[in-house]
């Protein structure tokens, strides 16, 4: 009974926050309600007894991403004009893909048949996760390694050389 | 399980040493460039050049083998060697082009060296990719690596819209891919190949969410294969890319998403074929007719390419269409990727700096100033219109004929017509070049020997692979044999 009230409180949460940042037209409030949204979604994680994905959310999205999309739209000149970048342009069309994406995914939901694990005890999950990277998915877990590579050196490439163009 | 003990995770040299070799290769440039001076970066694409022949030889091991490693996530069979050895020789006529044209816009040689064998290590995963999560770090690989290529050349607006626009869309697509690879998993409760075919054929998904998870990754791939409607991105990011690695996008890139797309579809996912095949059609009609409509109009030549580019997947997804056509498929992407190979290296030639000599009217008169070139040229038109007896026919004829063979005779009777219309703008650039008068300038840079040997391999392979096509279709045919025996052929490797 509690996890439903939680659960539902968390949901309440995400969605609107998400809302915000959709609809708001100062995209300083859409920066800041995306923390709403990913805290909402961390909840639920740990709601359904994913401590390691929940952590990882709190790292990744929220120490990470939404930081560093904070900082981003703080540092950029004429914020407070910003209201105009994220105008709410062809309603119409908008609103009919999410329709038409919502209508599919509801259908999905209702017509696939969901097991129900019934409850388990909250297990830590980061020992499995652990020996699944050393262990069945230790090739994907070295090539992600060499995405990083990849994505640094494209990185430095992009920045290093716009500074060598002004100097 | 404390020890980490590799023969029990299917750990296995002979699959990897291709990659190794792409890898340790892309670092060592990167350690010696450090020491080099920007003018020296030629050197360097020489080492490039060598370190793809070494993975090409690694490659030649592996052929006949049709084998696993680590449980499955990699496939060592024909399928990978055949498309490794195309995409490594893809790639190496891209760093020819690159030679010198790299040195003479100032593109800093090793980051641009490493970073193209970087995408080859991605592309040659998602040939070699037995799992949905090395498909998707291999796809991964390859875009991040091109994505920093396209926007190399920072003095020029063009090419950082080019990399912009890539990379958002990019990403975009990228984001449907996993999504899609997500839902599939939830459906079939596994990501390797085998199980989720296991799992359709003994009707054991959850039949919505592996539709879903199908159609997202339709989606994902469509945008990387630049079909329509998921091509906005291509003529820009074409135009704006450096030109050598515009022939790179438009040959590895494409032969990459294609290796994966076919291997997914056709094979794993072919036993749920009713739940795609209709939309393959519907994407491949529309495919064709927007780029061979939109290329009439295009008066600069790179932009008329990415249309081209966009056209020839859509015959390519005739094929995927039709269940018997896979080898053609192959056959047919192979004759696509020397064309287009030469018609950029030629575009290379003519290109000068701040983006001249890269419209369809300059190539007024080449004929007169240079035959040889104009004459590769023509061969590299003629092929992507699909005149006898070059590559380009031969591939088309397959394709055509398989699908008729399938029953698709509307959406062959579509492709013949596009092929028609494509005639239109392949053969203007060579009433151009032979029947009006002018007097291209050549940039003296892009008439380097690497480029010109690039044309001249193009050239030969249009023609020998057009001439005499059965080692090819029969290399196509093994190759698709191979990867789509039964689960129980393909063993693990022994230790």
């Amino acid at each position: 009974m509690i996890a439903v009230i939680v659960f539902w409180t968390l949901a309440v949460i995400t969605v609107l926050s998400a809302m915000i940042t959709a609809f708001s037209r100062n995209i300083v409030y859409s920066a800041f309600a995306l923390l709403g949204s990913f805290a909402g979604v961390a909840g639920i994680y740990l709601l359904l007894g994913a401590d390691f994905l929940f952590i990882i959310q709190i790292f990744i999205y929220i120490g990470g991403i939404l930081v560093v999309t904070i900082f981003a739209v703080m540092l950029t000149q004429g914020v407070a004009d910003m209201n105009i970048s994220n105008r709410i342009v062809g309603l119409i069309p908008a609103a009919l893909i999410a329709l038409l994406a919502g209508a599919v995914m509801l259908e999905a939901i209702l017509r696939t048949p969901w097991p129900h694990p019934g409850t388990a005890a909250l297990n830590p999950t980061t020992h499995a996760i652990g020996n699944a990277f050393l262990g069945p998915f230790l090739l994907p877990f070295e090539i992600a390694s060499v995405v990083l590579l990849a994505a640094l050196i494209g990185a430095i490439v992009i920045s290093r050389q716009a500074a060598r163009a002004e100097a | 399980m404390n020890t980490l003990n590799l023969a029990n995770l299917g750990f296995a040299w002979l699959p990897l040493l291709p990659l190794i070799a792409v890898a340790v290769g892309a670092a060592i440039i990167l350690l010696v460039g450090v020491r080099l001076e920007d003018e020296d970066s030629a050197g360097l694409g020489i080492l490039a050049l060598g370190v793809l022949l070494v993975s090409f030889v690694c490659t030649l091991f592996t052929i006949g083998v049709n084998a696993e490693a680590f449980g499955g996530a990699l496939l060592t069979d024909d399928y990978t060697a055949f498309f490794e050895i195309v995409i490594q020789a893809a790639a190496a006529i891209s760093v020819a082009l690159s030679l010198d044209y790299a040195a003479d816009n100032g593109l800093a040689g090793a980051e641009y060296y490493s970073l193209v064998l970087f995408a080859v290590l991605g592309m040659m995963l998602m040939a070699a990719a037995g799992d949905l999560i090395i498909v998707f770090l291999g796809l991964e690989t390859m875009s991040i690596a091109v994505y920093a290529l396209a926007g190399f050349v920072r003095r020029e607006a063009r090419s950082s819209e080019a990399a912009l626009k890539y990379f958002l869309l990019g990403a975009f697509s990228t984001g449907f891919l996993l999504y899609g690879i997500a839902l599939i998993y939830g459906a079939t409760g596994t990501v390797h190949l085998d199980g989720i075919r296991a799992a359709i054929v003994a009707r054991a998904a959850s039949q919505p969410y592996l539709e879903l998870g199908v159609g997202l990754m339709v989606i994902g791939f469509g945008f990387k294969v630049a079909a329509a409607p998921f091509h906005a991105w291509t003529p820009d990011a074409y135009e704006g890319a450096p030109t050598p690695i515009t022939a790179f996008m438009a040959t590895g890139v494409k032969l990459a998403a294609f290796a994966s797309f076919v291997r997914v579809f056709m094979i794993y996912l072919g036993p749920a074929a009713a739940q795609w095949s209709g939309v393959l059609w519907v994407l491949a009609a529309l495919t064709m007719t927007v780029g061979n409509v939109v290329a009439l109009v295009q008066d600069n030549i790179k932009r008329m390419l990415a249309y081209s580019a966009i056209a020839h997947a859509g015959y390519a997804l005739v094929g995927m269409t039709a269940a018997g056509s896979a080898a053609a498929v192959l056959y047919y992407l192979v004759a696509y990727a020397f064309a287009t190979l030469g018609a950029f290296a030629v575009v290379i030639v003519l290109e000068r700096r701040a983006t001249a000599g890269l419209r369809i009217a300059d190539y007024r008169g080449l004929a007169q100033t240079r035959p040889g070139l104009a004459a590769a040229m023509t061969l590299f038109m003629l092929s992507l219109t699909g005149v006898p007896p070059l590559a380009g026919f031969v591939g088309k004829l397959y394709v055509f004929a398989a699908a008729v063979d399938s029953g698709h005779v509307p959406l062959v009777v579509i492709a013949v017509i596009n092929s028609a219309i494509s005639a239109y703008y392949y053969i203007g650039v060579i009433v151009a070049m032979y029947m009006q008068e002018g007097t291209p300038e050549i940039e003296p840079s892009g008439a380097s020997p690497g480029v010109l040997i690039g044309v001249a391999i193009a050239a030969l392979a249009v023609v020998l692979i057009g001439i005499a096509p059965t080692p090819y279709m029969n290399a196509a045919r093994d190759a698709f044999a191979a990867a789509a025996g039964p689960p129980a052929q393909a063993t693990a490797f022994a230790r």
